[in-house]
């Protein structure tokens, strides 16, 4: 936190410049900057390690302050929470969009290898490994606000993604206020789906390359061997003896997408129109939020350290020889 | 092949092995890693294999156990079990595929057969050896050398259209019947592997999956092969730790592979073999990862358990040690072939083919005045071609002219009558001349399916 610190104060961000705008009052500027508490009011400028100490203090009893620029003094805290939620829905489906369609189709491809659907299989990882977040969001976007005419010179029948279904936006976030009405769960749901997929993509392929790989690997060891040798079934011996042990090398691929979630938030979130942690970080950047940026940074730092903790739990779970208690 | 009539005992062997051929096929070459072997196991008795790394022992091994894995493939021979259980459970589930003998006998008569058989010019050397096409069908029927049960092993009802190809478990209410594994689908396989042959592995560190614990994997047998549940499987299998002697078995049973040590896994995975009650054992160098004094321990639990359970074990070993202590009856392969059987003594006492004089000569501390180990010069070559030569001559101190153009079979080379002693090389038999010796090779070699 205090490189994010240094990179963020000491660098060419001028907030001041942000909230005046076009019109450079000096007066007004100095009023600001007494404001944001970067000038003493005698005008000379807070030395950094007070500023330091002070951001450093805020942090450690989670008062973020105020934001400077997005919404001048509404603390960040408030506007964290208010973002949270659809960011939270997002990075929820495209995990999920990973885990149900990567995974099973890496271990489809492992059990099967070098069939037509292997390869298939592999090569679709691979060019969905490949597709850039951006790019791809931006294609899908397009496709789907233009889907009737695809699907008129497609299939004859024009249908928009817009009204298939349940009505639905093409950008922008779902309303999660009421999600216990099944209705507006489905709408939701499919309302996010685009930049889940778009978000999930990279870790979908990631995880299918990998769990083919463990899967294969399993397969050829011995203790599979020693299995079908005591003569149980083929179900059997991919559930209970593969399975699991296939898991194990992809636990930290999984994990480790919580950090292409964050970095990727920014980036599909800015192309939806999704309003949410994401697009802040961008704003609060650009628009050179300094206790705003700190804020959320802080709070992806921690998102990040409690993923890598629910990483070595799982391990526990699934691995027998990784144990906390000494033995 | 001609096997050699004097049997050393009357009972019919658990396991026949009978030019067994298992090839892989790659791109650039077929290598034929088992090529036609045959030999028998019975009851109670331990047979072992030795050769050197890439002979084909595991390779044998697999075939039997039906684990060769693609691009391997069983191309010929059949491996005949004769386990009156496997073959009743078989029988019972695959009804479509079951010969019964006493059926056939009823409405063929086998003279009658071969009669049939010798009039279509069918290649007869499956039944008893050469020689069959010429004699007199009836009287081969009288004198026993040829039975009913020979016309169906040998294929020879399929070949009349009697039995379907695709049967291959034939039920004989005299002798139990057996079932030609080879010709078994992958669920009738199952049926086999684990309750009527099991098999350890080399690694006893990696034979055991690490995420369960040993009991798991035990009871997991047990439940399959034994029909037991809950909490009756689970003395079970602390009856078996104990049995394959781990202290504090209650306590082991619930704890995961990495808590035990090397000796202890492999104890581990024999008691997991004998949960399934196999009847015949298949041991792939399992004290090759242990040392010596661990694997004295293990090879004298294998023993007292062969005792126990008139099992019949097949120990694969490149230690001419191991074989001493634990064989009765040795193969010794090189290149996929087989080229020595004899009972134990023999192989020690007196070796006649080249590579088994070398491998037992190459034990260390037989020269003791020696500063160098000897060694077999050169490494095994990769079986790819079909054998038109001796494969060992490259390497073999006794080579002459005719080693590089005649294939050698395997001739009776025993000192004793009773002791069913072969060795393929051309050396032998020794009463011949060398000449007339490599011409008996030669004649016996073009007489198509020998060994």
């Amino acid at each position: 936190m205090s490189a994010v610190f240094l990179i963020l104060r000491a660098g060419p961000l001028d907030p001041v410049a942000a909230i005046l705008g076009q019109k450079q009052d000096p007066v007004m500027a100095h009023q600001i900057r007494l404001q944001l508490g970067i000038i003493r009011p005698d005008g000379s400028p807070v030395p950094l390690w007070e500023q330091y100490l002070e951001f450093m203090h805020g942090l450690i009893t989670l008062n973020f302050g105020q934001s400077w620029v997005i919404s001048r003094g509404t603390p960040v805290m408030d506007l964290i929470v208010a973002r949270a939620p659809v960011t939270i829905w997002l990075g929820f489906w495209s995990v999920m969009i990973a885990l149900l369609i990567g995974i099973p189709l890496g271990f489809y491809a492992g059990l099967n290898p070098n069939t037509s659907s292997d390869y298939l299989a592999s090569f679709g990882g691979i060019v969905w490994r490949a597709m850039p977040n951006f790019w791809l969001a931006i294609i899908l976007s397009s496709v789907l606000v233009s889907s009737q005419f695809f699907t008129e010179s497609l299939f004859g029948v024009a249908l928009s993604w817009r009204e298939w279904l349940w009505d639905t936006g093409v950008i922008g976030g779902p309303p999660l206020d009421n999600l216990a009405d099944p209705e507006q769960l489905f709408a939701a749901i499919k309302w996010i789906m685009p930049a889940a997929i778009v978000l999930g993509s990279s870790s979908m392929g990631n995880e299918m390359r990998i769990g083919r790989t463990a899967v294969l690997e399993t397969i050829n060891s011995n203790y599979v061997e020693t299995a079908r040798a005591k003569g149980l079934s083929g179900r059997i011996i991919v559930w209970k003896h593969v399975f699991r042990n296939a898991l194990i090398p992809l636990v930290p691929i999984i994990s480790g997408e919580a950090f292409l979630l964050v970095g990727g938030s920014v980036l599909v979130e800015l192309v939806f129109g999704i309003n949410g942690l994401g697009k802040l970080t961008f704003d609060a950047i650009n628009s050179a939020d300094l206790t705003m940026a700190g804020g959320i940074l802080f709070i992806f730092a921690v998102f990040l350290q409690v993923m890598n903790i629910i990483q070595d739990f799982l391990y526990t779970l699934i691995d027998p020889r990784i144990g906390y208690e000494q033995s | 092949m001609a096997t050699p009539v004097s049997q050393t005992t009357t009972e019919s062997p658990l396991l026949s092995v009978k030019n067994l051929q298992t090839s892989f096929f790659t791109d650039k070459e077929t290598i034929r890693a088992v090529d036609r072997i045959s030999f028998d196991i019975h009851r109670g008795e331990t047979v072992g294999i030795v050769g050197e790394s890439g002979s084909g022992k595991s390779v044998t091994a697999r075939s039997i156990m039906g684990l060769v894995d693609s691009p391997g493939r069983i191309v010929g021979g059949s491996v005949q079990f004769s386990d009156v259980d496997t073959v009743e459970r078989l029988a019972e589930e695959y009804p479509g595929q079951t010969i019964d003998l006493a059926d056939i006998r009823a409405e063929h008569d086998p003279a009658a057969l071969i009669e049939q058989l010798q009039s279509r010019e069918a290649d007869l050397s499956r039944l008893n050896g050469p020689g069959m096409a010429d004699r007199d069908p009836v009287e081969l029927v009288r004198e026993g050398s040829v039975t009913m049960g020979d016309l169906v092993a040998g294929g020879y009802t399929d070949q009349l259209g009697i039995t379907d190809e695709d049967a291959y478990i034939v039920r004989d209410a005299d002798d139990g019947g057996f079932v030609d594994i080879t010709g078994a689908s992958e669920a009738a396989y199952r049926k086999i592997r684990g309750r009527g042959i099991a098999m350890i592995f080399q690694d006893p560190l990696t034979s055991l999956n690490p995420v369960y614990t040993v009991g798991n994997q035990i009871k997991e047998a047990i439940r399959l092969h034994q029909g037991l549940q809950g909490d009756e499987a689970h003395q079970e299998a602390i009856r078996l730790l104990e049995a394959v002697s781990i202290p504090d078995a209650h306590r082991r049973v619930d704890e995961y592979p990495h808590e035990f040590s090397g000796g202890m896994r492999q104890r581990a995975v024999i008691a997991m073999a004998l949960a399934c009650k196999p009847q015949l054992l298949i041991c792939d160098e399992p004290t090759t990862a242990l040392d010596v004094t661990i694997q004295a321990q293990i090879l004298e639990l294998l023993m007292e358990i062969q005792e126990e359970r008139d099992l019949a074990i097949m120990f694969i070993t490149h230690d001419m040690g191991v074989i001493a202590e634990i064989a009765d009856q040795v193969n010794v392969m090189y290149s996929g072939e087989l080229v020595e059987k004899a009972p134990v003594e023999s192989v020690f006492g007196a070796p006649k083919h080249p590579y088994t004089q070398g491998l037992l000569e190459s034990i260390p501390g037989r020269h003791p005045d020696e500063d160098r180990l000897r060694t077999i010069e050169g490494d095994v070559p990769t079986p790819n071609v079909k054998p038109t030569y001796c494969r060992f001559a490259p390497r073999c101190p006794k080579a002459f002219d005719a080693c590089d153009v005649v294939h050698p079979v395997n001739v009776d080379v025993s000192e004793d009558v009773d002791d069913n002693h072969t060795a393929a090389c051309l050396l032998y038999p020794e009463d011949l001349p060398e000449s007339d010796a490599v011409e008996h090779h030669r004649k016996r070699g073009d007489g198509g399916d020998d060994q």
